[in-house]
């Protein structure tokens, strides 16, 4: 079989590996373009972002920018995963609660925070507590959400089950609806972690005077792509590898599962 | 009968949704009253919505009756009875994130059963049903009717002087249904326990029954009760025999207009 | 439960409801009138809805509201041609899908915002990089609910309407293309959301018009009280876009 036909082979069974090599192409069309094409005032080859990293972590500032920022993101999940499980436990439980309060809590979820982005700035101030706070109002909504439509969805007839077999309350909350809420925790999280990537960025990105957003503007405004795309890259790796340890994790603790 | 040997006593019960005038005002079941024996194996069968599911859940005392009272081994029934009634359900009761022999020792958990004895009892109970070699597996790896079987175990597993079953073979293919009749059968011969089965299968209820109650349209009451005379275990040669036949043309004209009513009334309601 | 008993309940949800939103309301205006919160921080409900009205009669928002609306239909526009197209042609080989789903769903999962100084470089502070970043985020639900509608069609039907002989056309029109709609419209109405999300977010961030930069402006020059008027409006307008765009998609599923 002659190498081109072989080649074509391990691709068709390994779409894994198709889609490396479109990763690689798109890397090398990003190369080839911004150094034959593109003025490099506007767009640097990776090839050049990768090697001025060092660089980029010498610049002064920079390291600490990046560590507060990654700590602002840590704090604010912690945060928002506990105010999300009480309140979405609170509210998926109690009936009632669910009836007078979730229509509340989704009006706040569908409003565009980013219009009281300002304010939050205005009341916390420039430095990481606003950031925190900004990242907490997005990431509270998709967790209770989530919790409250896993508490709907326990199926009646194990509630009744343990109930026939002798089941106290609090020992349904510990074998029933406990071991079932798992998985749909770990699905909120995820989101959870995407609402917090977004409103921690979007805070870091707009307070222009310190943090991230002092050199994403310092960046932008001295035209240097390569310093840019190198930052934006950092945090880019950064939100990859936090989604990526939620993803595990639900994925693993989801075993159980078969949908 | 004598007192002594009834182990479920029904009283004049009747169940109702709504307040009459309620536009879901509905009458469950009638003023019924019976009596099973001890160790009886009692079906109760009849069109959909005719209250025997009903009845059996006033039974186990997951449902309060409007009127009247149960008494099931001389204890009034006011909720469930964990020691006394265990329930096997149509759907899969099972918990997912339990493996089967989790499931029935969780069982056990909940009605108090000392810890020590949870595994051994555990054990014997998936042996007798026939999942020996598969207490480690979870429920969406087993097949329908593995996992009612497993159903069965967490009951038998509790020990209970009674057993209700709501349509446990259900929702399971005819074969599984006559195969696991079979199994059922031979189980509880041995156990002594009172049973309460509910039942749409005609077949099912001569083969498996002491007793059959065959129940009106909605609002449901019991129109006659037909005595299956017969040694336990059942023989599966017992289906071919003219007796079964006879048996199971009795229930046919008992029931035919009862299901062409509650067709009816369900029509109805749909449109 | 009972009839009566849920109507009790309905009607006790719906007070806790209204009796949160005025106690709201009301210790807003205490908190400003007489218990001293500072006029810059928490402005006067009374102020802002003076300021409010002020800006819809004068008009003040129609340049500023033109200019965000542009930016939303142009990226819509670019995202919807772009996505619809690409996301068909992938869904016509199983593995072009088990290709590019998973790598277009994986890119969806980087915060998109992170493009915008990248954007703001390349375009500078104008429309233009407020259009490439929702064209950017809004092309990921279009492209990958359109791959969903067009590959993930049951097979039991496509096989029917081969047996019955119809042609490649007619199989995308009469089978193809009505299958997939209501999953696209779904794909469309969030592509809508987010692209208004991110050029709101990206007025904000890096601009020097529209409705966004207004409400950094008014803060910027601690006009609080005109800012909270803006804001109310931008959320009104969002939310009406938004009930809109839900309410195109339901209709156009019923048919």
């Amino acid at each position: 079989m002659s190498e081109h036909l072989r080649l074509k082979r391990a691709f068709l069974r390994h779409p894994g590996l198709a889609r490396l090599a479109v990763m690689i192409v798109l890397f090398a069309l990003w190369e080839i373009v911004a150094r034959v094409w593109i003025d490099p005032t506007f767009l640097s080859p990776p090839s050049r972002v990768l090697a001025s990293l060092g660089d980029l972590f010498d610049t002064k500032g920079i390291p600490v920018a990046l560590r507060i920022t990654f700590w602002e993101l840590a704090i604010a999940f912690a945060i928002s995963v506990v105010i999300g499980l009480t309140v979405g436990l609170a509210v998926g439980l109690s009936r009632f609660s669910n009836r007078s309060l979730m229509p509340i809590i989704l009006l706040l979820y569908g409003t565009p925070q980013i219009t009281i982005l300002p304010l939050f700035i205005l009341y916390f101030g420039i430095g990481p507590p606003s950031k925190i706070a900004f990242g907490v109002s997005h990431g509270i909504f998709p967790i209770i959400v989530t919790i409250v439509a896993g508490v709907q969805n326990i199926k009646p007839i194990l509630m009744t089950a343990a109930h026939s077999m002798g089941a106290r309350r609090w020992q349904i909350f510990r074998w029933v609806i406990f071991p079932h809420m798992i998985p749909t925790f770990f699905a909120g999280m995820r989101l959870g972690m995407a609402g917090v990537l977004l409103g921690v960025l979007l805070a870091e990105l707009y307070v222009s005077t310190a943090g991230i957003g002092y050199f994403t503007q310092l960046f932008t405004q001295a035209f240097e792509p390569t310093k840019l795309l190198g930052l934006v890259s950092v945090l880019a790796a950064m939100a990859i590898a936090l989604n990526e340890i939620v993803r595990r994790a639900e994925v693993h603790f989801g075993r159980w599962r078969t949908d | 009968m004598t007192t002594g040997d009834v182990a479920i006593h029904v009283r004049d019960v009747s169940h109702q949704f709504g307040e009459p005038g309620d536009a879901q005002f509905v009458q469950a079941l009638q003023h019924t009253s019976l009596d099973i024996a001890r160790g009886e194996l009692l079906c109760l069968i009849g069109p959909s919505g005719c209250g025997k599911s009903t009845l059996l859940n006033m039974i186990g005392g997951l449902l309060t009756p409007t009127t009247g009272t149960v008494e099931v081994s001389g204890k009034p029934v006011r909720g469930p009875l964990p020691h006394d009634i265990a329930f096997v359900f149509q759907e899969n009761a099972l918990f997912p994130w339990c493996t089967i022999i989790e499931n029935v020792k969780l069982g056990m958990v909940f009605q108090g059963v000392p810890k020590a004895e949870q595994e051994p009892r555990a054990r014997k109970a998936l042996d007798a049903v026939g999942l020996k070699d598969f207490m480690g597996h979870y429920p969406a790896q087993l097949s329908g009717g593995m996992r009612q079987r497993a159903a069965l175990a967490r009951a038998l597993s509790l020990e209970t002087g009674t057993l209700l079953m709501d349509e446990p073979f259900g929702a399971l293919d005819e074969q599984t249904r006559m195969i696991l009749g079979e199994d059922l059968s031979v189980l509880l011969s041995t156990t002594g326990k009172t049973i309460v089965f509910v039942t749409h299968s005609l077949g099912e209820a001569v083969f498996l029954a002491d007793r059959v109650a065959v129940f009106s349209a909605r609002p449901g009451r019991i129109k006659e009760i037909i005595a299956v005379d017969e040694p336990h275990p059942r023989k599966p040669s017992f289906v071919t025999t003219e007796k079964f036949s006879r048996l199971r043309n009795t229930l046919y004209e008992l029931l035919h207009e009862e299901i062409r009513k509650a067709v009816e009334q369900s029509a109805t309601v749909v449109a | 439960m009972s009839v009566r008993r849920d109507r009790r309940d309905k009607i006790a949800s719906l007070s806790v409801q209204v009796g949160f939103l005025v106690a709201l309301v009301a210790l807003w205006y205490l908190g400003t009138a007489y218990w001293g919160i500072s006029r810059i921080l928490l402005p006067n409900p009374v102020n802002v809805w003076a300021e409010l009205k002020d800006i819809l009669a004068s008009g003040e928002y129609l340049p500023d509201l033109r200019v965000t609306l542009t930016e939303l239909a142009a990226a819509f526009a670019i995202s919807c041609t772009a996505g619809i197209t690409l996301g068909f042609f992938i869904s016509r080989s199983p593995y072009l899908i088990k290709v590019f789903e998973p790598l277009l769903a994986g890119f969806y999962s980087v915060p998109v915002i992170l493009f915008l100084p990248l954007y703001v470089l390349f375009f500078g502070l104008g429309p233009g990089s407020k259009i490439a970043l929702g064209t950017t985020i809004s092309f990921f639900p279009i492209v990958l609910n359109t791959i969903a509608g067009f590959g993930y069609v049951d097979k039991i039907f496509i096989t029917a309407a081969r047996s019955m002989g119809a042609s490649d056309f007619q199989m995308f029109r009469y089978v193809l293309l009505p299958a997939a709609f209501p999953v696209i419209l779904t794909g469309l109405r969030m592509g809508f959301t987010v692209a208004l999300l991110a050029i709101l977010g990206s007025e904000t961030i890096a601009s020097l018009a529209g409705l966004g930069h207004r409400i950094v402006h008014l803060a910027e020059a601690m006009e609080t009280a005109r800012m909270f008027a803006y804001i109310a409006f931008v959320v009104v307008i969002a939310a009406l876009l938004n009930t809109a765009m839900s309410t195109l998609e339901r209709r156009a599923k019923r048919r």
